[in-house]
């Protein structure tokens, strides 16, 4: 494990990615931090509710798609079964068989239920979130998408929110 | 972004991340790097003692009295660490050409129809559970939607009622395409539980009429003028 004092390794496996894959990745352009907000857990896990958000361009079947650079975000219940759940994320750089497969690959709201059902988390929230992630300039989701969902979680009595990729 | 978003507003958050070099420089509170590939986040599709090794990983991070901190996830998995294009599946299948080695027996809509079983056999096997569904176009429509799609390759699209008004062309002819191979995906892994990953993007790309289809698709997009359209084809084929 390392802390923020901890040298920043090279993008892992660089040697193994193809040039376009080592170029996007070095040219995507992140919001670079030295420092970040932290919030202690005012309660351990097993008592806290648990919200999923995630940036892999999930939603329930019928609702609306993603489009590329789409800032805003679609509601999923957490008590949604698998089966509901689609993916229109606008990339063609990962392999959607493994979601396909499995939706806990990305959302893993199963495994949420059982690390609930063992005692292991408090409770889950209500509704759980995605956005799609790869924006090249993410203003909205920064100013006004964002912070409507961490309204709409801490109405929901939410402490902690697992964050997963595509 | 999101996680310095939610902290700032008084949540505690932990996140996956999938590119070190990202999470490296962003600095999110609290970040579990785990060394996957795209799209396989958990690590391991249908393997929850895995899943739940990862999730405790991220979780026990929520400990850590100060921050930001980055963490490295132990385990690595056998998946690919790129998906397998289509230039690269027909390059490696037909070196010096890009189109496909040799004809299809069937055309794309036949190919639908023959594949049904298997798409069915999916279907019961997985609860119901498909990735088909964007478009909302019923499966015993897509006949009509081949052609169109057909035609827009040949670059003369027919009128087609499905097209809605309100969506623009390039993202329909995404949702299109996303559904066709969910559809051919969801079939072959029920066909053949064996093959998994790029086996499934090999197979699909080089020996699918659908594949062939979907490539003259992106390229007419490519080639459109249109510079949204021609981004969406980056998304169908490459």
């Amino acid at each position: 494990m390392r802390g923020a004092a901890g040298r920043v390794p090279d993008v892992p496996r660089i040697e193994d990615v193809s040039d376009v894959t080592r170029q996007a990745w070095l040219n995507f352009p992140v919001f670079e931090h030295q420092d970040a907000p932290f919030v202690r857990p005012a309660r351990p896990l097993r008592e806290a509710r648990v919200a999923l958000v995630t940036t892999a361009g999930l939603h329930l079947r019928g609702d609306r798609p993603f489009a590329s650079s789409d800032q805003t975000f679609r509601v999923i219940p957490s008590s949604s079964p698998a089966m509901a759940i689609v993916q229109s994320h606008s990339s063609i750089g990962f392999d959607r068989t493994a979601f396909m497969r499995d939706v806990n690959i990305s959302f893993p709201v199963d495994r949420l239920r059982e690390l609930r059902d063992a005692g292991e988390i408090g409770s889950l929230a209500r509704d759980f979130y995605s956005f799609m992630g790869g924006s090249r300039a993410p203003r909205m989701m920064e100013r006004e998408t964002g912070p409507e969902v961490a309204r709409r979680l801490l109405a929901d009595g939410v402490e902690v929110v697992l964050l997963t990729p595509t | 972004m999101l996680a310095r978003v939610f902290e700032e507003a008084g949540l505690s958050t932990t996140a996956l991340a999938l590119i070190r070099d990202h999470a490296g420089r962003a600095r999110p509170p609290r970040a579990l790097f785990v060394p996957f590939p795209l799209g396989f986040a958990l690590g391991r599709p249908n393997d929850p003692p895995f899943q739940h090794r990862v999730l405790r990983a991220a979780f026990d991070l929520l400990a850590a009295e100060s921050g930001p901190i980055l963490a490295d996830f132990a385990e690595g998995t056998d998946a690919p660490v790129e998906v397998l294009q289509a230039s690269e599946a027909l390059a490696a299948a037909s070196p010096g050409r890009t189109t496909p080695v040799e004809p299809k027996t069937l055309g794309p809509a036949d190919e639908v129809t023959a594949l049904r079983g298997y798409y069915e056999q999916w279907l019961a096997d997985h609860d119901g559970r498909t990735m088909v569904g964007l478009t909302g176009i019923a499966q015993r429509r897509w006949r009509g939607l081949i052609r169109y799609l057909e035609g827009y390759a040949a670059g003369s699209p027919p009128w087609y009622a499905e097209v809605p008004p309100d969506l623009p062309l390039a993202r329909f002819l995404r949702y299109a395409a996303d559904d066709l191979k969910a559809y051919y995906f969801e079939a072959r892994m029920a066909r053949r539980p064996d093959q998994v990953d790029n086996e499934l993007q090999r197979w699909f790309w080089t020996e699918t009429a659908m594949g062939d289809l979907l490539t003259r698709v992106a390229s007419r997009m490519a080639a459109s003028g249109d510079a949204e359209v021609a981004l969406y084809a980056k998304g169908i084929a490459r």
